[in-house]
């Protein structure tokens, strides 16, 4: 026997779990916004077709309003939110310019396979002032894109359309492979839609931008098949302590 | 839609390469892949004006110098006389018809009409079809073809709404229900309007007299049908987005052309209707709003040339919208077709500063709620709100994606039982998950609860004190004592009775309305944070593991630690992971014991007790290596 017969027990190692990847993503997202000065405000996932379309310019006429792209329910009374979009309707009903708000969570289309799932998350922001331009929402994007990718990213702005926003622009990523890949949707507020939430297009402008966040997830955490976020397997999971 | 490249510069005096006009067309916002020579163009949906050769061209004259080599019938052609009733003029305000008789029907195709078939890899038709086919990828004005001897009586337009049969020109039988725009000859429909025609009246290889029609259909009468009735349809892909109203005129001249290139043409005459002037959108010029707008500073002149070079016309200080953009209304609208022709990439940005917002996250105490189920070792996950089951107020879905998924879940427990045994059959032994959310029910009105819900089941945990101990509802109660101790919470036992699963542990669960917490009580201090970095994902194995357990005498203490970090740190491709499950300390015979598991998984095949063998042989020998050490009963 050893004369000094002293030993340390293993250490206790007491497992920990962890935030859903996609939450996490949303959380981080958020965060860095609010540091921006936007503030988090939430809306129902239920809504109605004047929040979720009429408000925001989508025409009755618009592909998307179909029922081939968005859930209905109660006899089509309401409408599960194709977008967070709607959140920001009813903060720019609430309070005054200057306002920035963001928005995070789920929303829904009717799209099964392997790279859509029927319900998916966004985060949104929209800043409204005086005189906000194209170029400011440019130096936020990158900010944005910056501070989620690093700053040796490169990325390029592409024309593109939301009936609640113009200009409107989509925003791409180069990749390590060389490859552009698109992260955000952005534009300036169409000034309908700041009329429709009663407030005076000559004097504000604003600007306006969503995120998806299972696309910037699978990004940051090389995960090649969406659908692995949501089969609750333990062994994904703990990988994302 | 594709697009061949030679098509396009042709038209161009620059001949620029494929590349550079990739270029601009990504500038433009024009997102398309380069398939050898083929532009495979996606558009987005309000730039239906592009969806053609010369709409394609419309947008790069403001990089190049376009010049466009069709040429149209430019002689007098004859009025037709046609029996023709439009029943539902603000539907199709506009329209117009050729009849064109051929002496003969030609066998080969020349030049551009040719060139489409050629390059496109495009399957031929009859000749009058496939005419109206190329003149809508020149013109992106669609024309329909009918066979004027199948033409006698009254052709009327009008708004049905009633089931009728029709069968397209595609041999599909179709039923139309509900409202529908269609073309009637004889009380019977003859056309599904914008979509696709008939085949009692269509074209064949034989027809040598034709009667083209060339129509304006408000976009909303047209949106959805070719989904509603399964019909690929590229008229209405384009008839949905919007065609140029004031094109009718020069479209059929140049279908005359095009037929007369190819054969003799015996007679033709032209009949229009127009019920409604097309009004010209007015804008007035401002550039300080356009530069306001970007955050650039140009001078009205650069301005108006964009402008021009868009085919806008500017009169007395107002800028005349062409008939073929009905997307632009706005000053917002002019000033994204100025940052285009600029390019989004060469606009500098401008600092901009948002009024930091001192509000605090409203979220605070449901994160801490979530951090205290973290450090004591749950997984949050998240569910779709879709079940099959109808529950009680359960909100039902109108449209849902399969019968599966026909209403809105009204608990997230079921989810949560679904989730543990979904992992109790990939053998895991300690399982604890959680998930917040937003819950919805029907009860005058729809109601909403934000829910915490939780499910654990198994060990405690997979270490050496908690191994042995099995999760049950004194456990959770002692847990959320210590961060909410003033509130009661109701766990409940779920009943495995009708569970598919022969694992006997107890399954402990509960679910609460979050709101209903007084949260003035939660003072937790979390352990775990936020990681710092994304963790890059592994993929993981759907293969069976299985585990080994070895216990191991220590005599020398002094050789405990050599031990754990040998076999801590073993590395096999087929070994998941290890862990201590068993310690004991026996001061009396001066002995430790220690237990490891080991659970051995492949991410190739299924491991056969041989394969797991070979590393255990291995993982025993190595240790055993170690003096002092023994495992008993070996």
């Amino acid at each position: 026997m050893p004369e000094h017969n002293d030993f340390a027990p293993p250490e206790l190692i007491k497992d920990k779990g962890s935030l859903h990847p996609i939450n996490h993503m949303k959380d981080s997202i958020m965060d860095l916004l609010t540091s921006f000065g936007f503030e988090i405000i939430d809306g129902p996932e239920i809504e109605t077709e004047e929040f979720n379309f009429d408000m925001l310019n989508i025409k009755k006429s618009h592909p998307a309003r179909q029922m081939h792209d968005t859930f209905y329910v109660e006899n089509k009374s309401n409408l599960l939110r194709t977008h967070t979009s709607p959140v920001q309707i009813r903060g720019m009903l609430e309070k005054k310019p200057p306002l920035a708000f963001i928005s995070g969570g789920k929303v829904y289309r009717k799209d099964d396979d392997a790279t859509h799932l029927p319900m998916f998350h966004q985060v949104e922001g929209i800043y409204v002032d005086e005189n906000i331009s194209f170029a400011q929402l440019k130096d936020l994007i990158y900010k944005i894109i910056y501070s989620l990718f690093g700053d040796d990213v490169e990325l390029r702005f592409r024309p593109s359309y939301f009936p609640f926003t113009e200009p409107s622009a989509e925003v791409d990523i180069l990749s390590k492979e060389g490859k552009w890949l698109e992260i955000l949707g952005c534009g300036l507020v169409n000034p309908v839609v700041l009329e429709n939430c009663n407030i005076d297009s000559n004097t504000y402008s604003g600007l306006a931008f969503g995120l998806g966040i299972e696309r910037i997830a699978m990004l940051k955490h090389g995960v090649t098949d969406i659908r692995e976020f949501y089969k609750s397997n333990l062994d994904f999971l703990c990988q994302f302590k | 839609m594709k697009i061949a490249y030679r098509h396009l510069v042709q038209h161009i005096q620059e001949s620029p390469s494929i590349e550079c006009i990739s270029n601009k067309l990504f500038q433009l916002g024009h997102e398309h892949e380069i398939n050898g020579d083929i532009l495979d163009m996606e558009f987005t949906p309000n730039r239906g004006d592009c969806l053609s050769i010369n709409g394609l061209l419309r947008d790069l004259a403001v990089f190049y110098k376009v010049d466009l080599k069709q040429e149209i019938f430019t002689e007098k052609v004859n009025e037709l006389q046609l029996d023709f009733e439009n029943l539902s003029e603000n539907i199709c305000p506009k329209i117009s018809f050729l009849k064109l008789e051929i002496d003969q029907v030609p066998e080969t195709y020349k030049n551009s009409l040719d060139n489409y078939f050629l390059d496109l890899g495009l399957n031929k038709n009859n000749f009058f079809t496939d005419v109206s086919n190329y003149l809508s990828y020149e013109t992106g004005q669609p024309t329909h073809c009918y066979d004027a001897s199948a033409m006698t009586g009254k052709l009327l337009f009008h708004e049905i709404e009633k089931n009728e049969e029709f069968e397209t020109l595609l041999d599909k039988k179709i039923t139309l229900t509900g409202k529908n725009s269609v073309f009637s000859l004889n009380h019977h429909v003859i056309n599904l309007a914008g979509v696709v025609g008939g085949k009692s009246t269509s074209c064949s290889t034989d027809t040598k007299t034709v009667i083209v029609e060339c129509a304006f259909f408000q976009p909303e009468q047209i949106i959805g049908k070719s989904v509603k009735y399964d019909i690929q349809s590229e008229s209405s892909h384009k008839f949905e987005r919007g065609v140029d109203p004031e094109s009718h005129e020069k479209v059929l001249r140049r279908f005359i052309k095009l037929v007369k290139e190819h054969t003799n043409i015996i007679d033709m005459s032209i009949a229009s209707y127009e019920y409604k002037d097309n009004p010209i959108h007015q804008i007035p010029v401002n550039v300080h709003k356009i530069n306001q707008i970007i955050g650039i500073n140009i001078t009205e002149n650069e301005y108006l040339n964009y402008l021009s070079k868009l085919k806008f016309d500017i009169d007395k200080g107002i800028i005349k919208v062409p008939s073929f953009r009905s997307d632009v209304k706005t000053q917002n609208d002019l000033a994204e077709e100025v940052a285009r022709v600029i390019g989004y990439d060469n606009i500098p940005t401008s600092e901009i500063s948002i009024p930091k917002n001192e509000k605090t996250n409203h979220k605070d105490l449901e994160n801490k709620l979530r951090f205290f189920l973290l450090d004591h070792g749950f997984y949050e996950v998240i569910n779709s709100p879709f079940v099959s089951l109808p529950a009680e107020k359960a909100i039902k879905v109108d449209n849902p994606l399969d019968s599966n998924r026909e209403y809105l879940r009204t608990n997230i427990q079921n989810s949560l039982v679904e989730n543990l045994l979904f992992n109790e059959r990939r053998q895991k032994d300690s399982i604890k998950l959680f998930e917040i959310s937003d819950v919805y029910s029907s009860n005058n009105g729809i109601n909403k609860k934000r829910k915490l819900s939780i499910i654990a089941s198994g060990k405690v945990g997979i270490n050496y004190e908690d191994f042995s101990k099995k999760i049950n509802k004194k456990y959770l109660m002692k847990l959320f004592k210590e961060i909410l101790p003033n509130e009661v919470f109701n766990f409940e036992i779920v009943s495995r009775d009708l569970l598919d699963t022969k694992i006997k542990n107890e399954i402990v669960a509960l679910e609460v309305d979050i709101n209903s917490f007084s949260f003035d009580t939660l003072s937790y201090k979390e352990i775990s944070q936020l990681p710092k970095s994304f963790a890059q994902y592994v993929p993981i194995s759907e293969l069976p593991s299985s585990f080994k357990d070895i216990s191991y005498s220590i005599k020398d203490y002094s050789k405990a630690q050599e031990l754990q970090d040998l076999l801590l740190n073993y590395k096999s491709d087929i070994l998941k992971n290890v862990y201590i499950f068993d310690y004991f300390k026996n001061e009396k015979q001066e002995e430790i014991k220690i237990g490891f598991r080991f659970t051995f998984q492949s991410k190739k095949a299924t491991l056969n007790s041989a394969e797991i063998e070979l590393v255990y042989t291995d993982i025993v020998a190595k240790s055993l290596n170690i003096s002092g050490i023994s495992i008993p009963g070996m």
